[in-house]
């Protein structure tokens, strides 16, 4: 009997650490291959352009020390995006919510700038916080209140809260001593303690690794976290069962801004030492990026926001080297998370051979 | 007339299996099955769950590859590579967890899984075949309506005209009379019995033993994989049927004790509410509740039901009337206030509703009482009590596989609802409301739910049982309610009355169509 062969796709019953491991690797490879690519099209040396990329972000002990300090917001709006996506509410919002941060940790700076920095430096984390929270709470409450889609109300908040604090740089905060739109600088006594002799990673870093071990215990160890993931799974049952899905979404949204905002102090206080509307280089939407790559799940954002931190002071020490612009960081950040969310979703099937009796 | 059952023996074979085997892992769902199915007969696949009926239905229709033996269709060998496959062959099929897309409407539905796909849809001529598809079928249906809004008796309407639609030659209906009133299923008896006359082939899953001895021209039953036997239906009894398909003999008549019934302390006056189109889902009912009575509810599937188990569980607004719990208002509480009272709920859509499929069974037995402090160590969850209590409730109730940190999605039908059993009623309670209880599940089961509500009722909870099998609202109710069109029209003391008397109501053709209590 004439037997043809022919593929079929079918749908795992269980996926195994092992095919895991194999689509990532792929996934690597190929994000590798494609921005080696990349550079041969920009008439790079591919060899040279990605020792630059290592040694710029991991080549010595104090491009890793760098790494890690470009990291530290990006674990926060990484732990941001997690929470709220494991509840399955689309934050899009981090962005407003990290300036916002950044925002009422100034204010709480300007206002209390006659207490010592013992007490002030945690009186500003705190505005951080809140005021992250408060960019959370928005549009939460838009949402329970008119059933508006938080994606579009988290989009615009990013827009409004951008513009708001244009206004407040052009005005009340403006250094009088510039032309641009900034602050003026933040006195280094109030600055975060840097952790390390002679280099830049600040009290943000710790911050972000605790908050790394709540969030985690929080999603993993906790009533309420059981709350947000079996909201996140099934929100008929959930709320058949008691959860009280707004109350829920309300306090899920207010912790993602928590955390954003946070990031926003850290950038301030700790890196950039003014206010202004470049404190963020897109650290938000990084961070949704990055909480796609680690599976929604909290440790894994770690290393995922490092490898991340990385790729940005790579890219930095590229630049220089060679001649292609930074921001191709952008374009192999896209190529990671697209190879890895396609190997994700591929390793949850597989091909058969059959035979087609002729 | 001749009885097409005298003659099925002389009716060609349509599809044999020889040696069927499929494996899941290490578990054999189907070992070395061999049987046939005739051209124009019903032929009913009995089996308890886990029996691996369902499993050789979708061996049969392609969704399944078989691991070994071989499928003949029409006396030429055929390998199915997939579902499309088989409807190309003639082979159709409807599940019994119904895949419709819900904001889709019924016509949009139909005409996605039609087989003449064209680039440009039009919905015209799928809607005129619909139209005089029901008409010939004396199907009354909104073709217009969208999915999630249907009852879940109309969406399994929908899901059969889907293969019909397609011109199907052997149906397989996988429990289809589940989700169906009496009344439906009558009309379902009619319209397989036309196609049936017209040449075509019916296998009929099921486990409900009256269906098969109604209905089918042969049946085949199967026990843990293996196939058992085939037999013509009319040379075989119910009870014998029972014995074969568990390999045990089974009680088929509950023996109901006589529980003094005690105090009415559930109220329910006047209640509206608005159903999912914003209509008038509830429009005045009324009833009261005693303490150790079993108050059941009847009604064609769509006469309020559905909306009146969404408010008392909470879940639902009421727009007019009163809740009253022990004298007590409880109007309009949410469903965790409502739980605090002693109050357990058993839903009809156990996937949706009931449970979390991609939490473990641990994590589902906690399911609303996650914060009660006996699950609670400080702020944490206390996770080995969780999984203490988990591996008792699994034991009390004899939920398979007895592992709690199993994702819930692997449980067969049967023991979903075990977790929701387990789940509900393993504490102190004064009241149960349970929605299709037994619907899907296998006699084995059904035993052990109907022992478990009498056991409550006997602990003096008053218990509101939602079914559309009348054979079990007469077996376990003290008083039947029965449900037309949004309100309770009438109230009938179960030994005072018959199938037909609330029949007759539930078609709404009752002369003394008033509301009353008692």
């Amino acid at each position: 009997m004439f037997k043809q062969l022919r593929f079929k796709i079918e749908k795992r019953k269980h996926v195994s650490s092992l095919v895991q491991l194999i689509s990532l690797s792929a996934a690597i490879i190929l994000s590798v291959l494609i921005t080696g690519l990349l550079m041969y099209v920009g008439k790079v040396n591919i060899g040279a352009g990605f020792i630059a990329l290592f040694d710029g972000a991991f080549g010595s002990w104090k491009a890793c020390v760098e790494t890690l300090l470009k990291a530290t917001p990006l674990i926060l709006t990484g732990l941001a995006t997690v929470i709220a996506f494991r509840a399955r509410i689309w934050n899009i919002g981090q962005e407003s919510q990290l300036y916002f941060g950044a925002i009422m940790a100034y204010l709480a700076y300007t206002q209390f700038i006659f207490l010592p920095p013992i007490i002030l430096i945690p009186i500003i984390i705190l505005f951080a916080i809140i005021g992250g929270a408060i960019c959370g709470f928005i549009p939460a409450m838009i949402k329970a209140k008119f059933a508006v889609d938080e994606i579009i109300t988290t989009i615009m908040m990013n827009y409004i809260v951008t513009y708001f604090l244009s206004l407040l740089l052009s005005t009340v905060w403006k250094d009088p001593n510039h032309y641009y739109e900034q602050s003026p600088t933040i006195l280094e006594k109030f600055r975060f303690p840097i952790l390390l002799e002679n280099n830049r990673l600040h009290l943000g870093f710790i911050l972000a690794i605790i908050a790394t071990v709540i969030i985690f215990l929080l999603i993993s160890k906790t009533p309420l976290g059981y709350e947000i993931k079996a909201m996140g799974l099934n929100p008929i049952a959930a709320k058949f069962k008691g959860i009280n899905l707004i109350k829920t979404m309300v306090i899920v949204m207010m912790i993602s801004g928590a955390l954003s905002g946070l990031a926003g102090a850290g950038e301030l206080f700790g890196v950039i030492f003014r206010l202004k509307s470049t404190i963020s280089l897109g650290y938000g939407y990084t961070g949704i990026i990055i909480a796609m790559l680690a599976g929604l799940e909290p440790l894994a954002v770690v290393p995922v926001a490092i490898l991340f931190g990385g790729l940005l002071n790579g890219s930095f020490l590229l630049q220089t080297t060679t001649n292609i612009p930074s921001s191709l960081v952008y374009v192999i950040q896209a190529i990671v998370l697209l190879f890895f969310l396609s190997a994700r979703a591929i390793s949850n099937y597989r091909l058969r051979i059959v035979a087609n009796d002729q | 007339m001749t009885s097409p059952r005298d003659v099925i023996d002389y009716h060609p074979v349509l599809l044999e299996t020889k040696n069927l085997t499929k494996r899941f892992q290490n578990v054999v769902a189907n070992d070395n099955v061999s049987l046939n199915f005739r051209k124009g007969e019903i032929h009913c696949l009995l089996g308890e769950n886990g029996a691996g009926k369902t499993t050789l239905a979708e061996c049969i229709y392609g969704f399944y590859r078989i691991d070994s033996g071989e499928i003949h269709y029409k006396g030429k060998k055929v390998d199915l590579t997939s579902p499309s496959h088989a409807v190309k062959l003639g082979i159709g099929m409807v599940h019994q967890h119904f895949v419709l897309i819900r904001p889709f409407s019924v016509i949009e539905n139909i005409a996605i899984s039609s087989l003449e796909k064209k680039f440009l849809l039009d919905l015209t001529p799928t809607k005129k075949k619909m139209e005089s598809l029901c008409e010939k079928y004396g199907i009354k249906m909104d073709l217009n309506a969208k999915i999630w809004q249907l009852s879940v008796g109309e969406q399994q309407w929908v899901e059969i005209l889907k293969a019909v639609f397609n011109g199907v030659e052997l149906l397989i209906l996988d429990e289809p009379t589940a989700a169906l009133t009496p009344k439906e299923v009558d009309k379902l008896f009619v319209v397989l019995q036309q196609m049936k006359e017209q040449g075509l082939s019916v296998i009929f899953v099921t486990h409900k033993l009256q269906e098969v001895i109604k209905f089918s021209d042969r049946v085949s039953v199967l026990r843990k994989g293996k196939f058992i036997d085939t037999f013509n239906t009319s040379d075989v009894t119910q009870e014998q049927l029972a014995r074969k398909m568990v390999g045990r003999d089974v009680v088929l008549q509950i023996t109901k004790k006589r529980v003094p019934i005690g105090e009415p302390f559930f109220e329910l006056v006047n209640l509206s509410a608005a159903n999912d189109r914003g209509q008038e889902g509830l429009r005045g009912a009324s009833f009261k509740l005693h303490k150790g009575e079993i108050l059941g509810f009847a009604g064609v599937a769509g006469n309020g039901q559905k909306e009146l188990f969404e408010v008392l569980a909470g879940v639902r607004k009421i727009q007019a009337g009163e809740i009253l719990f022990n004298g007590k208002s409880i109007k309009n509480q949410s469903p965790a206030e409502i739980r605090k009272r002693g109050v357990a709920h058993i839903p009809d859509d156990r996937i949706n509703e009931g449970l979390i499929m991609d939490f473990t069974v641990a994590e589902n037995l906690i399911l609303g009482s996650q914060r009660d402090l006996e699950n609670r160590k400080g702020i944490f969850l206390n996770r080995n009590q969780i999984l203490i209590n988990a591996r008792n409730l699994i034991q009390l109730f004899s939920i398979v596989p007895p592992t709690p940190t199993t994702q819930t999605k692997h449980l067969s039908g049967g023991n979903l609802q075990k977790v929701i059993l387990a789940r509900e009623l393993n504490r102190k309670l004064e009241c149960v409301i349970a929605n299709q209880p037994t619907r899907g599940l296998d006699v084995g089961v059904i035993e052990y739910i109907h022992k478990r509500l009498l056991d409550l009722r006997k602990e003096h909870v008053g218990i509101l049982l939602f079914s559309e099998d009348l054979d079990e609202l007469f077996a376990l109710s003290d008083r039947i309610a029965v449900m037309y069109c949004g309100k309770i029209i009438r109230i009938f003391n179960t030994l005072e009355t018959n199938m037909e008397e609330i029949g007759l109501c539930m078609a709404g053709i009752d002369g003394k169509m008033e509301c009353s209590n008692n």
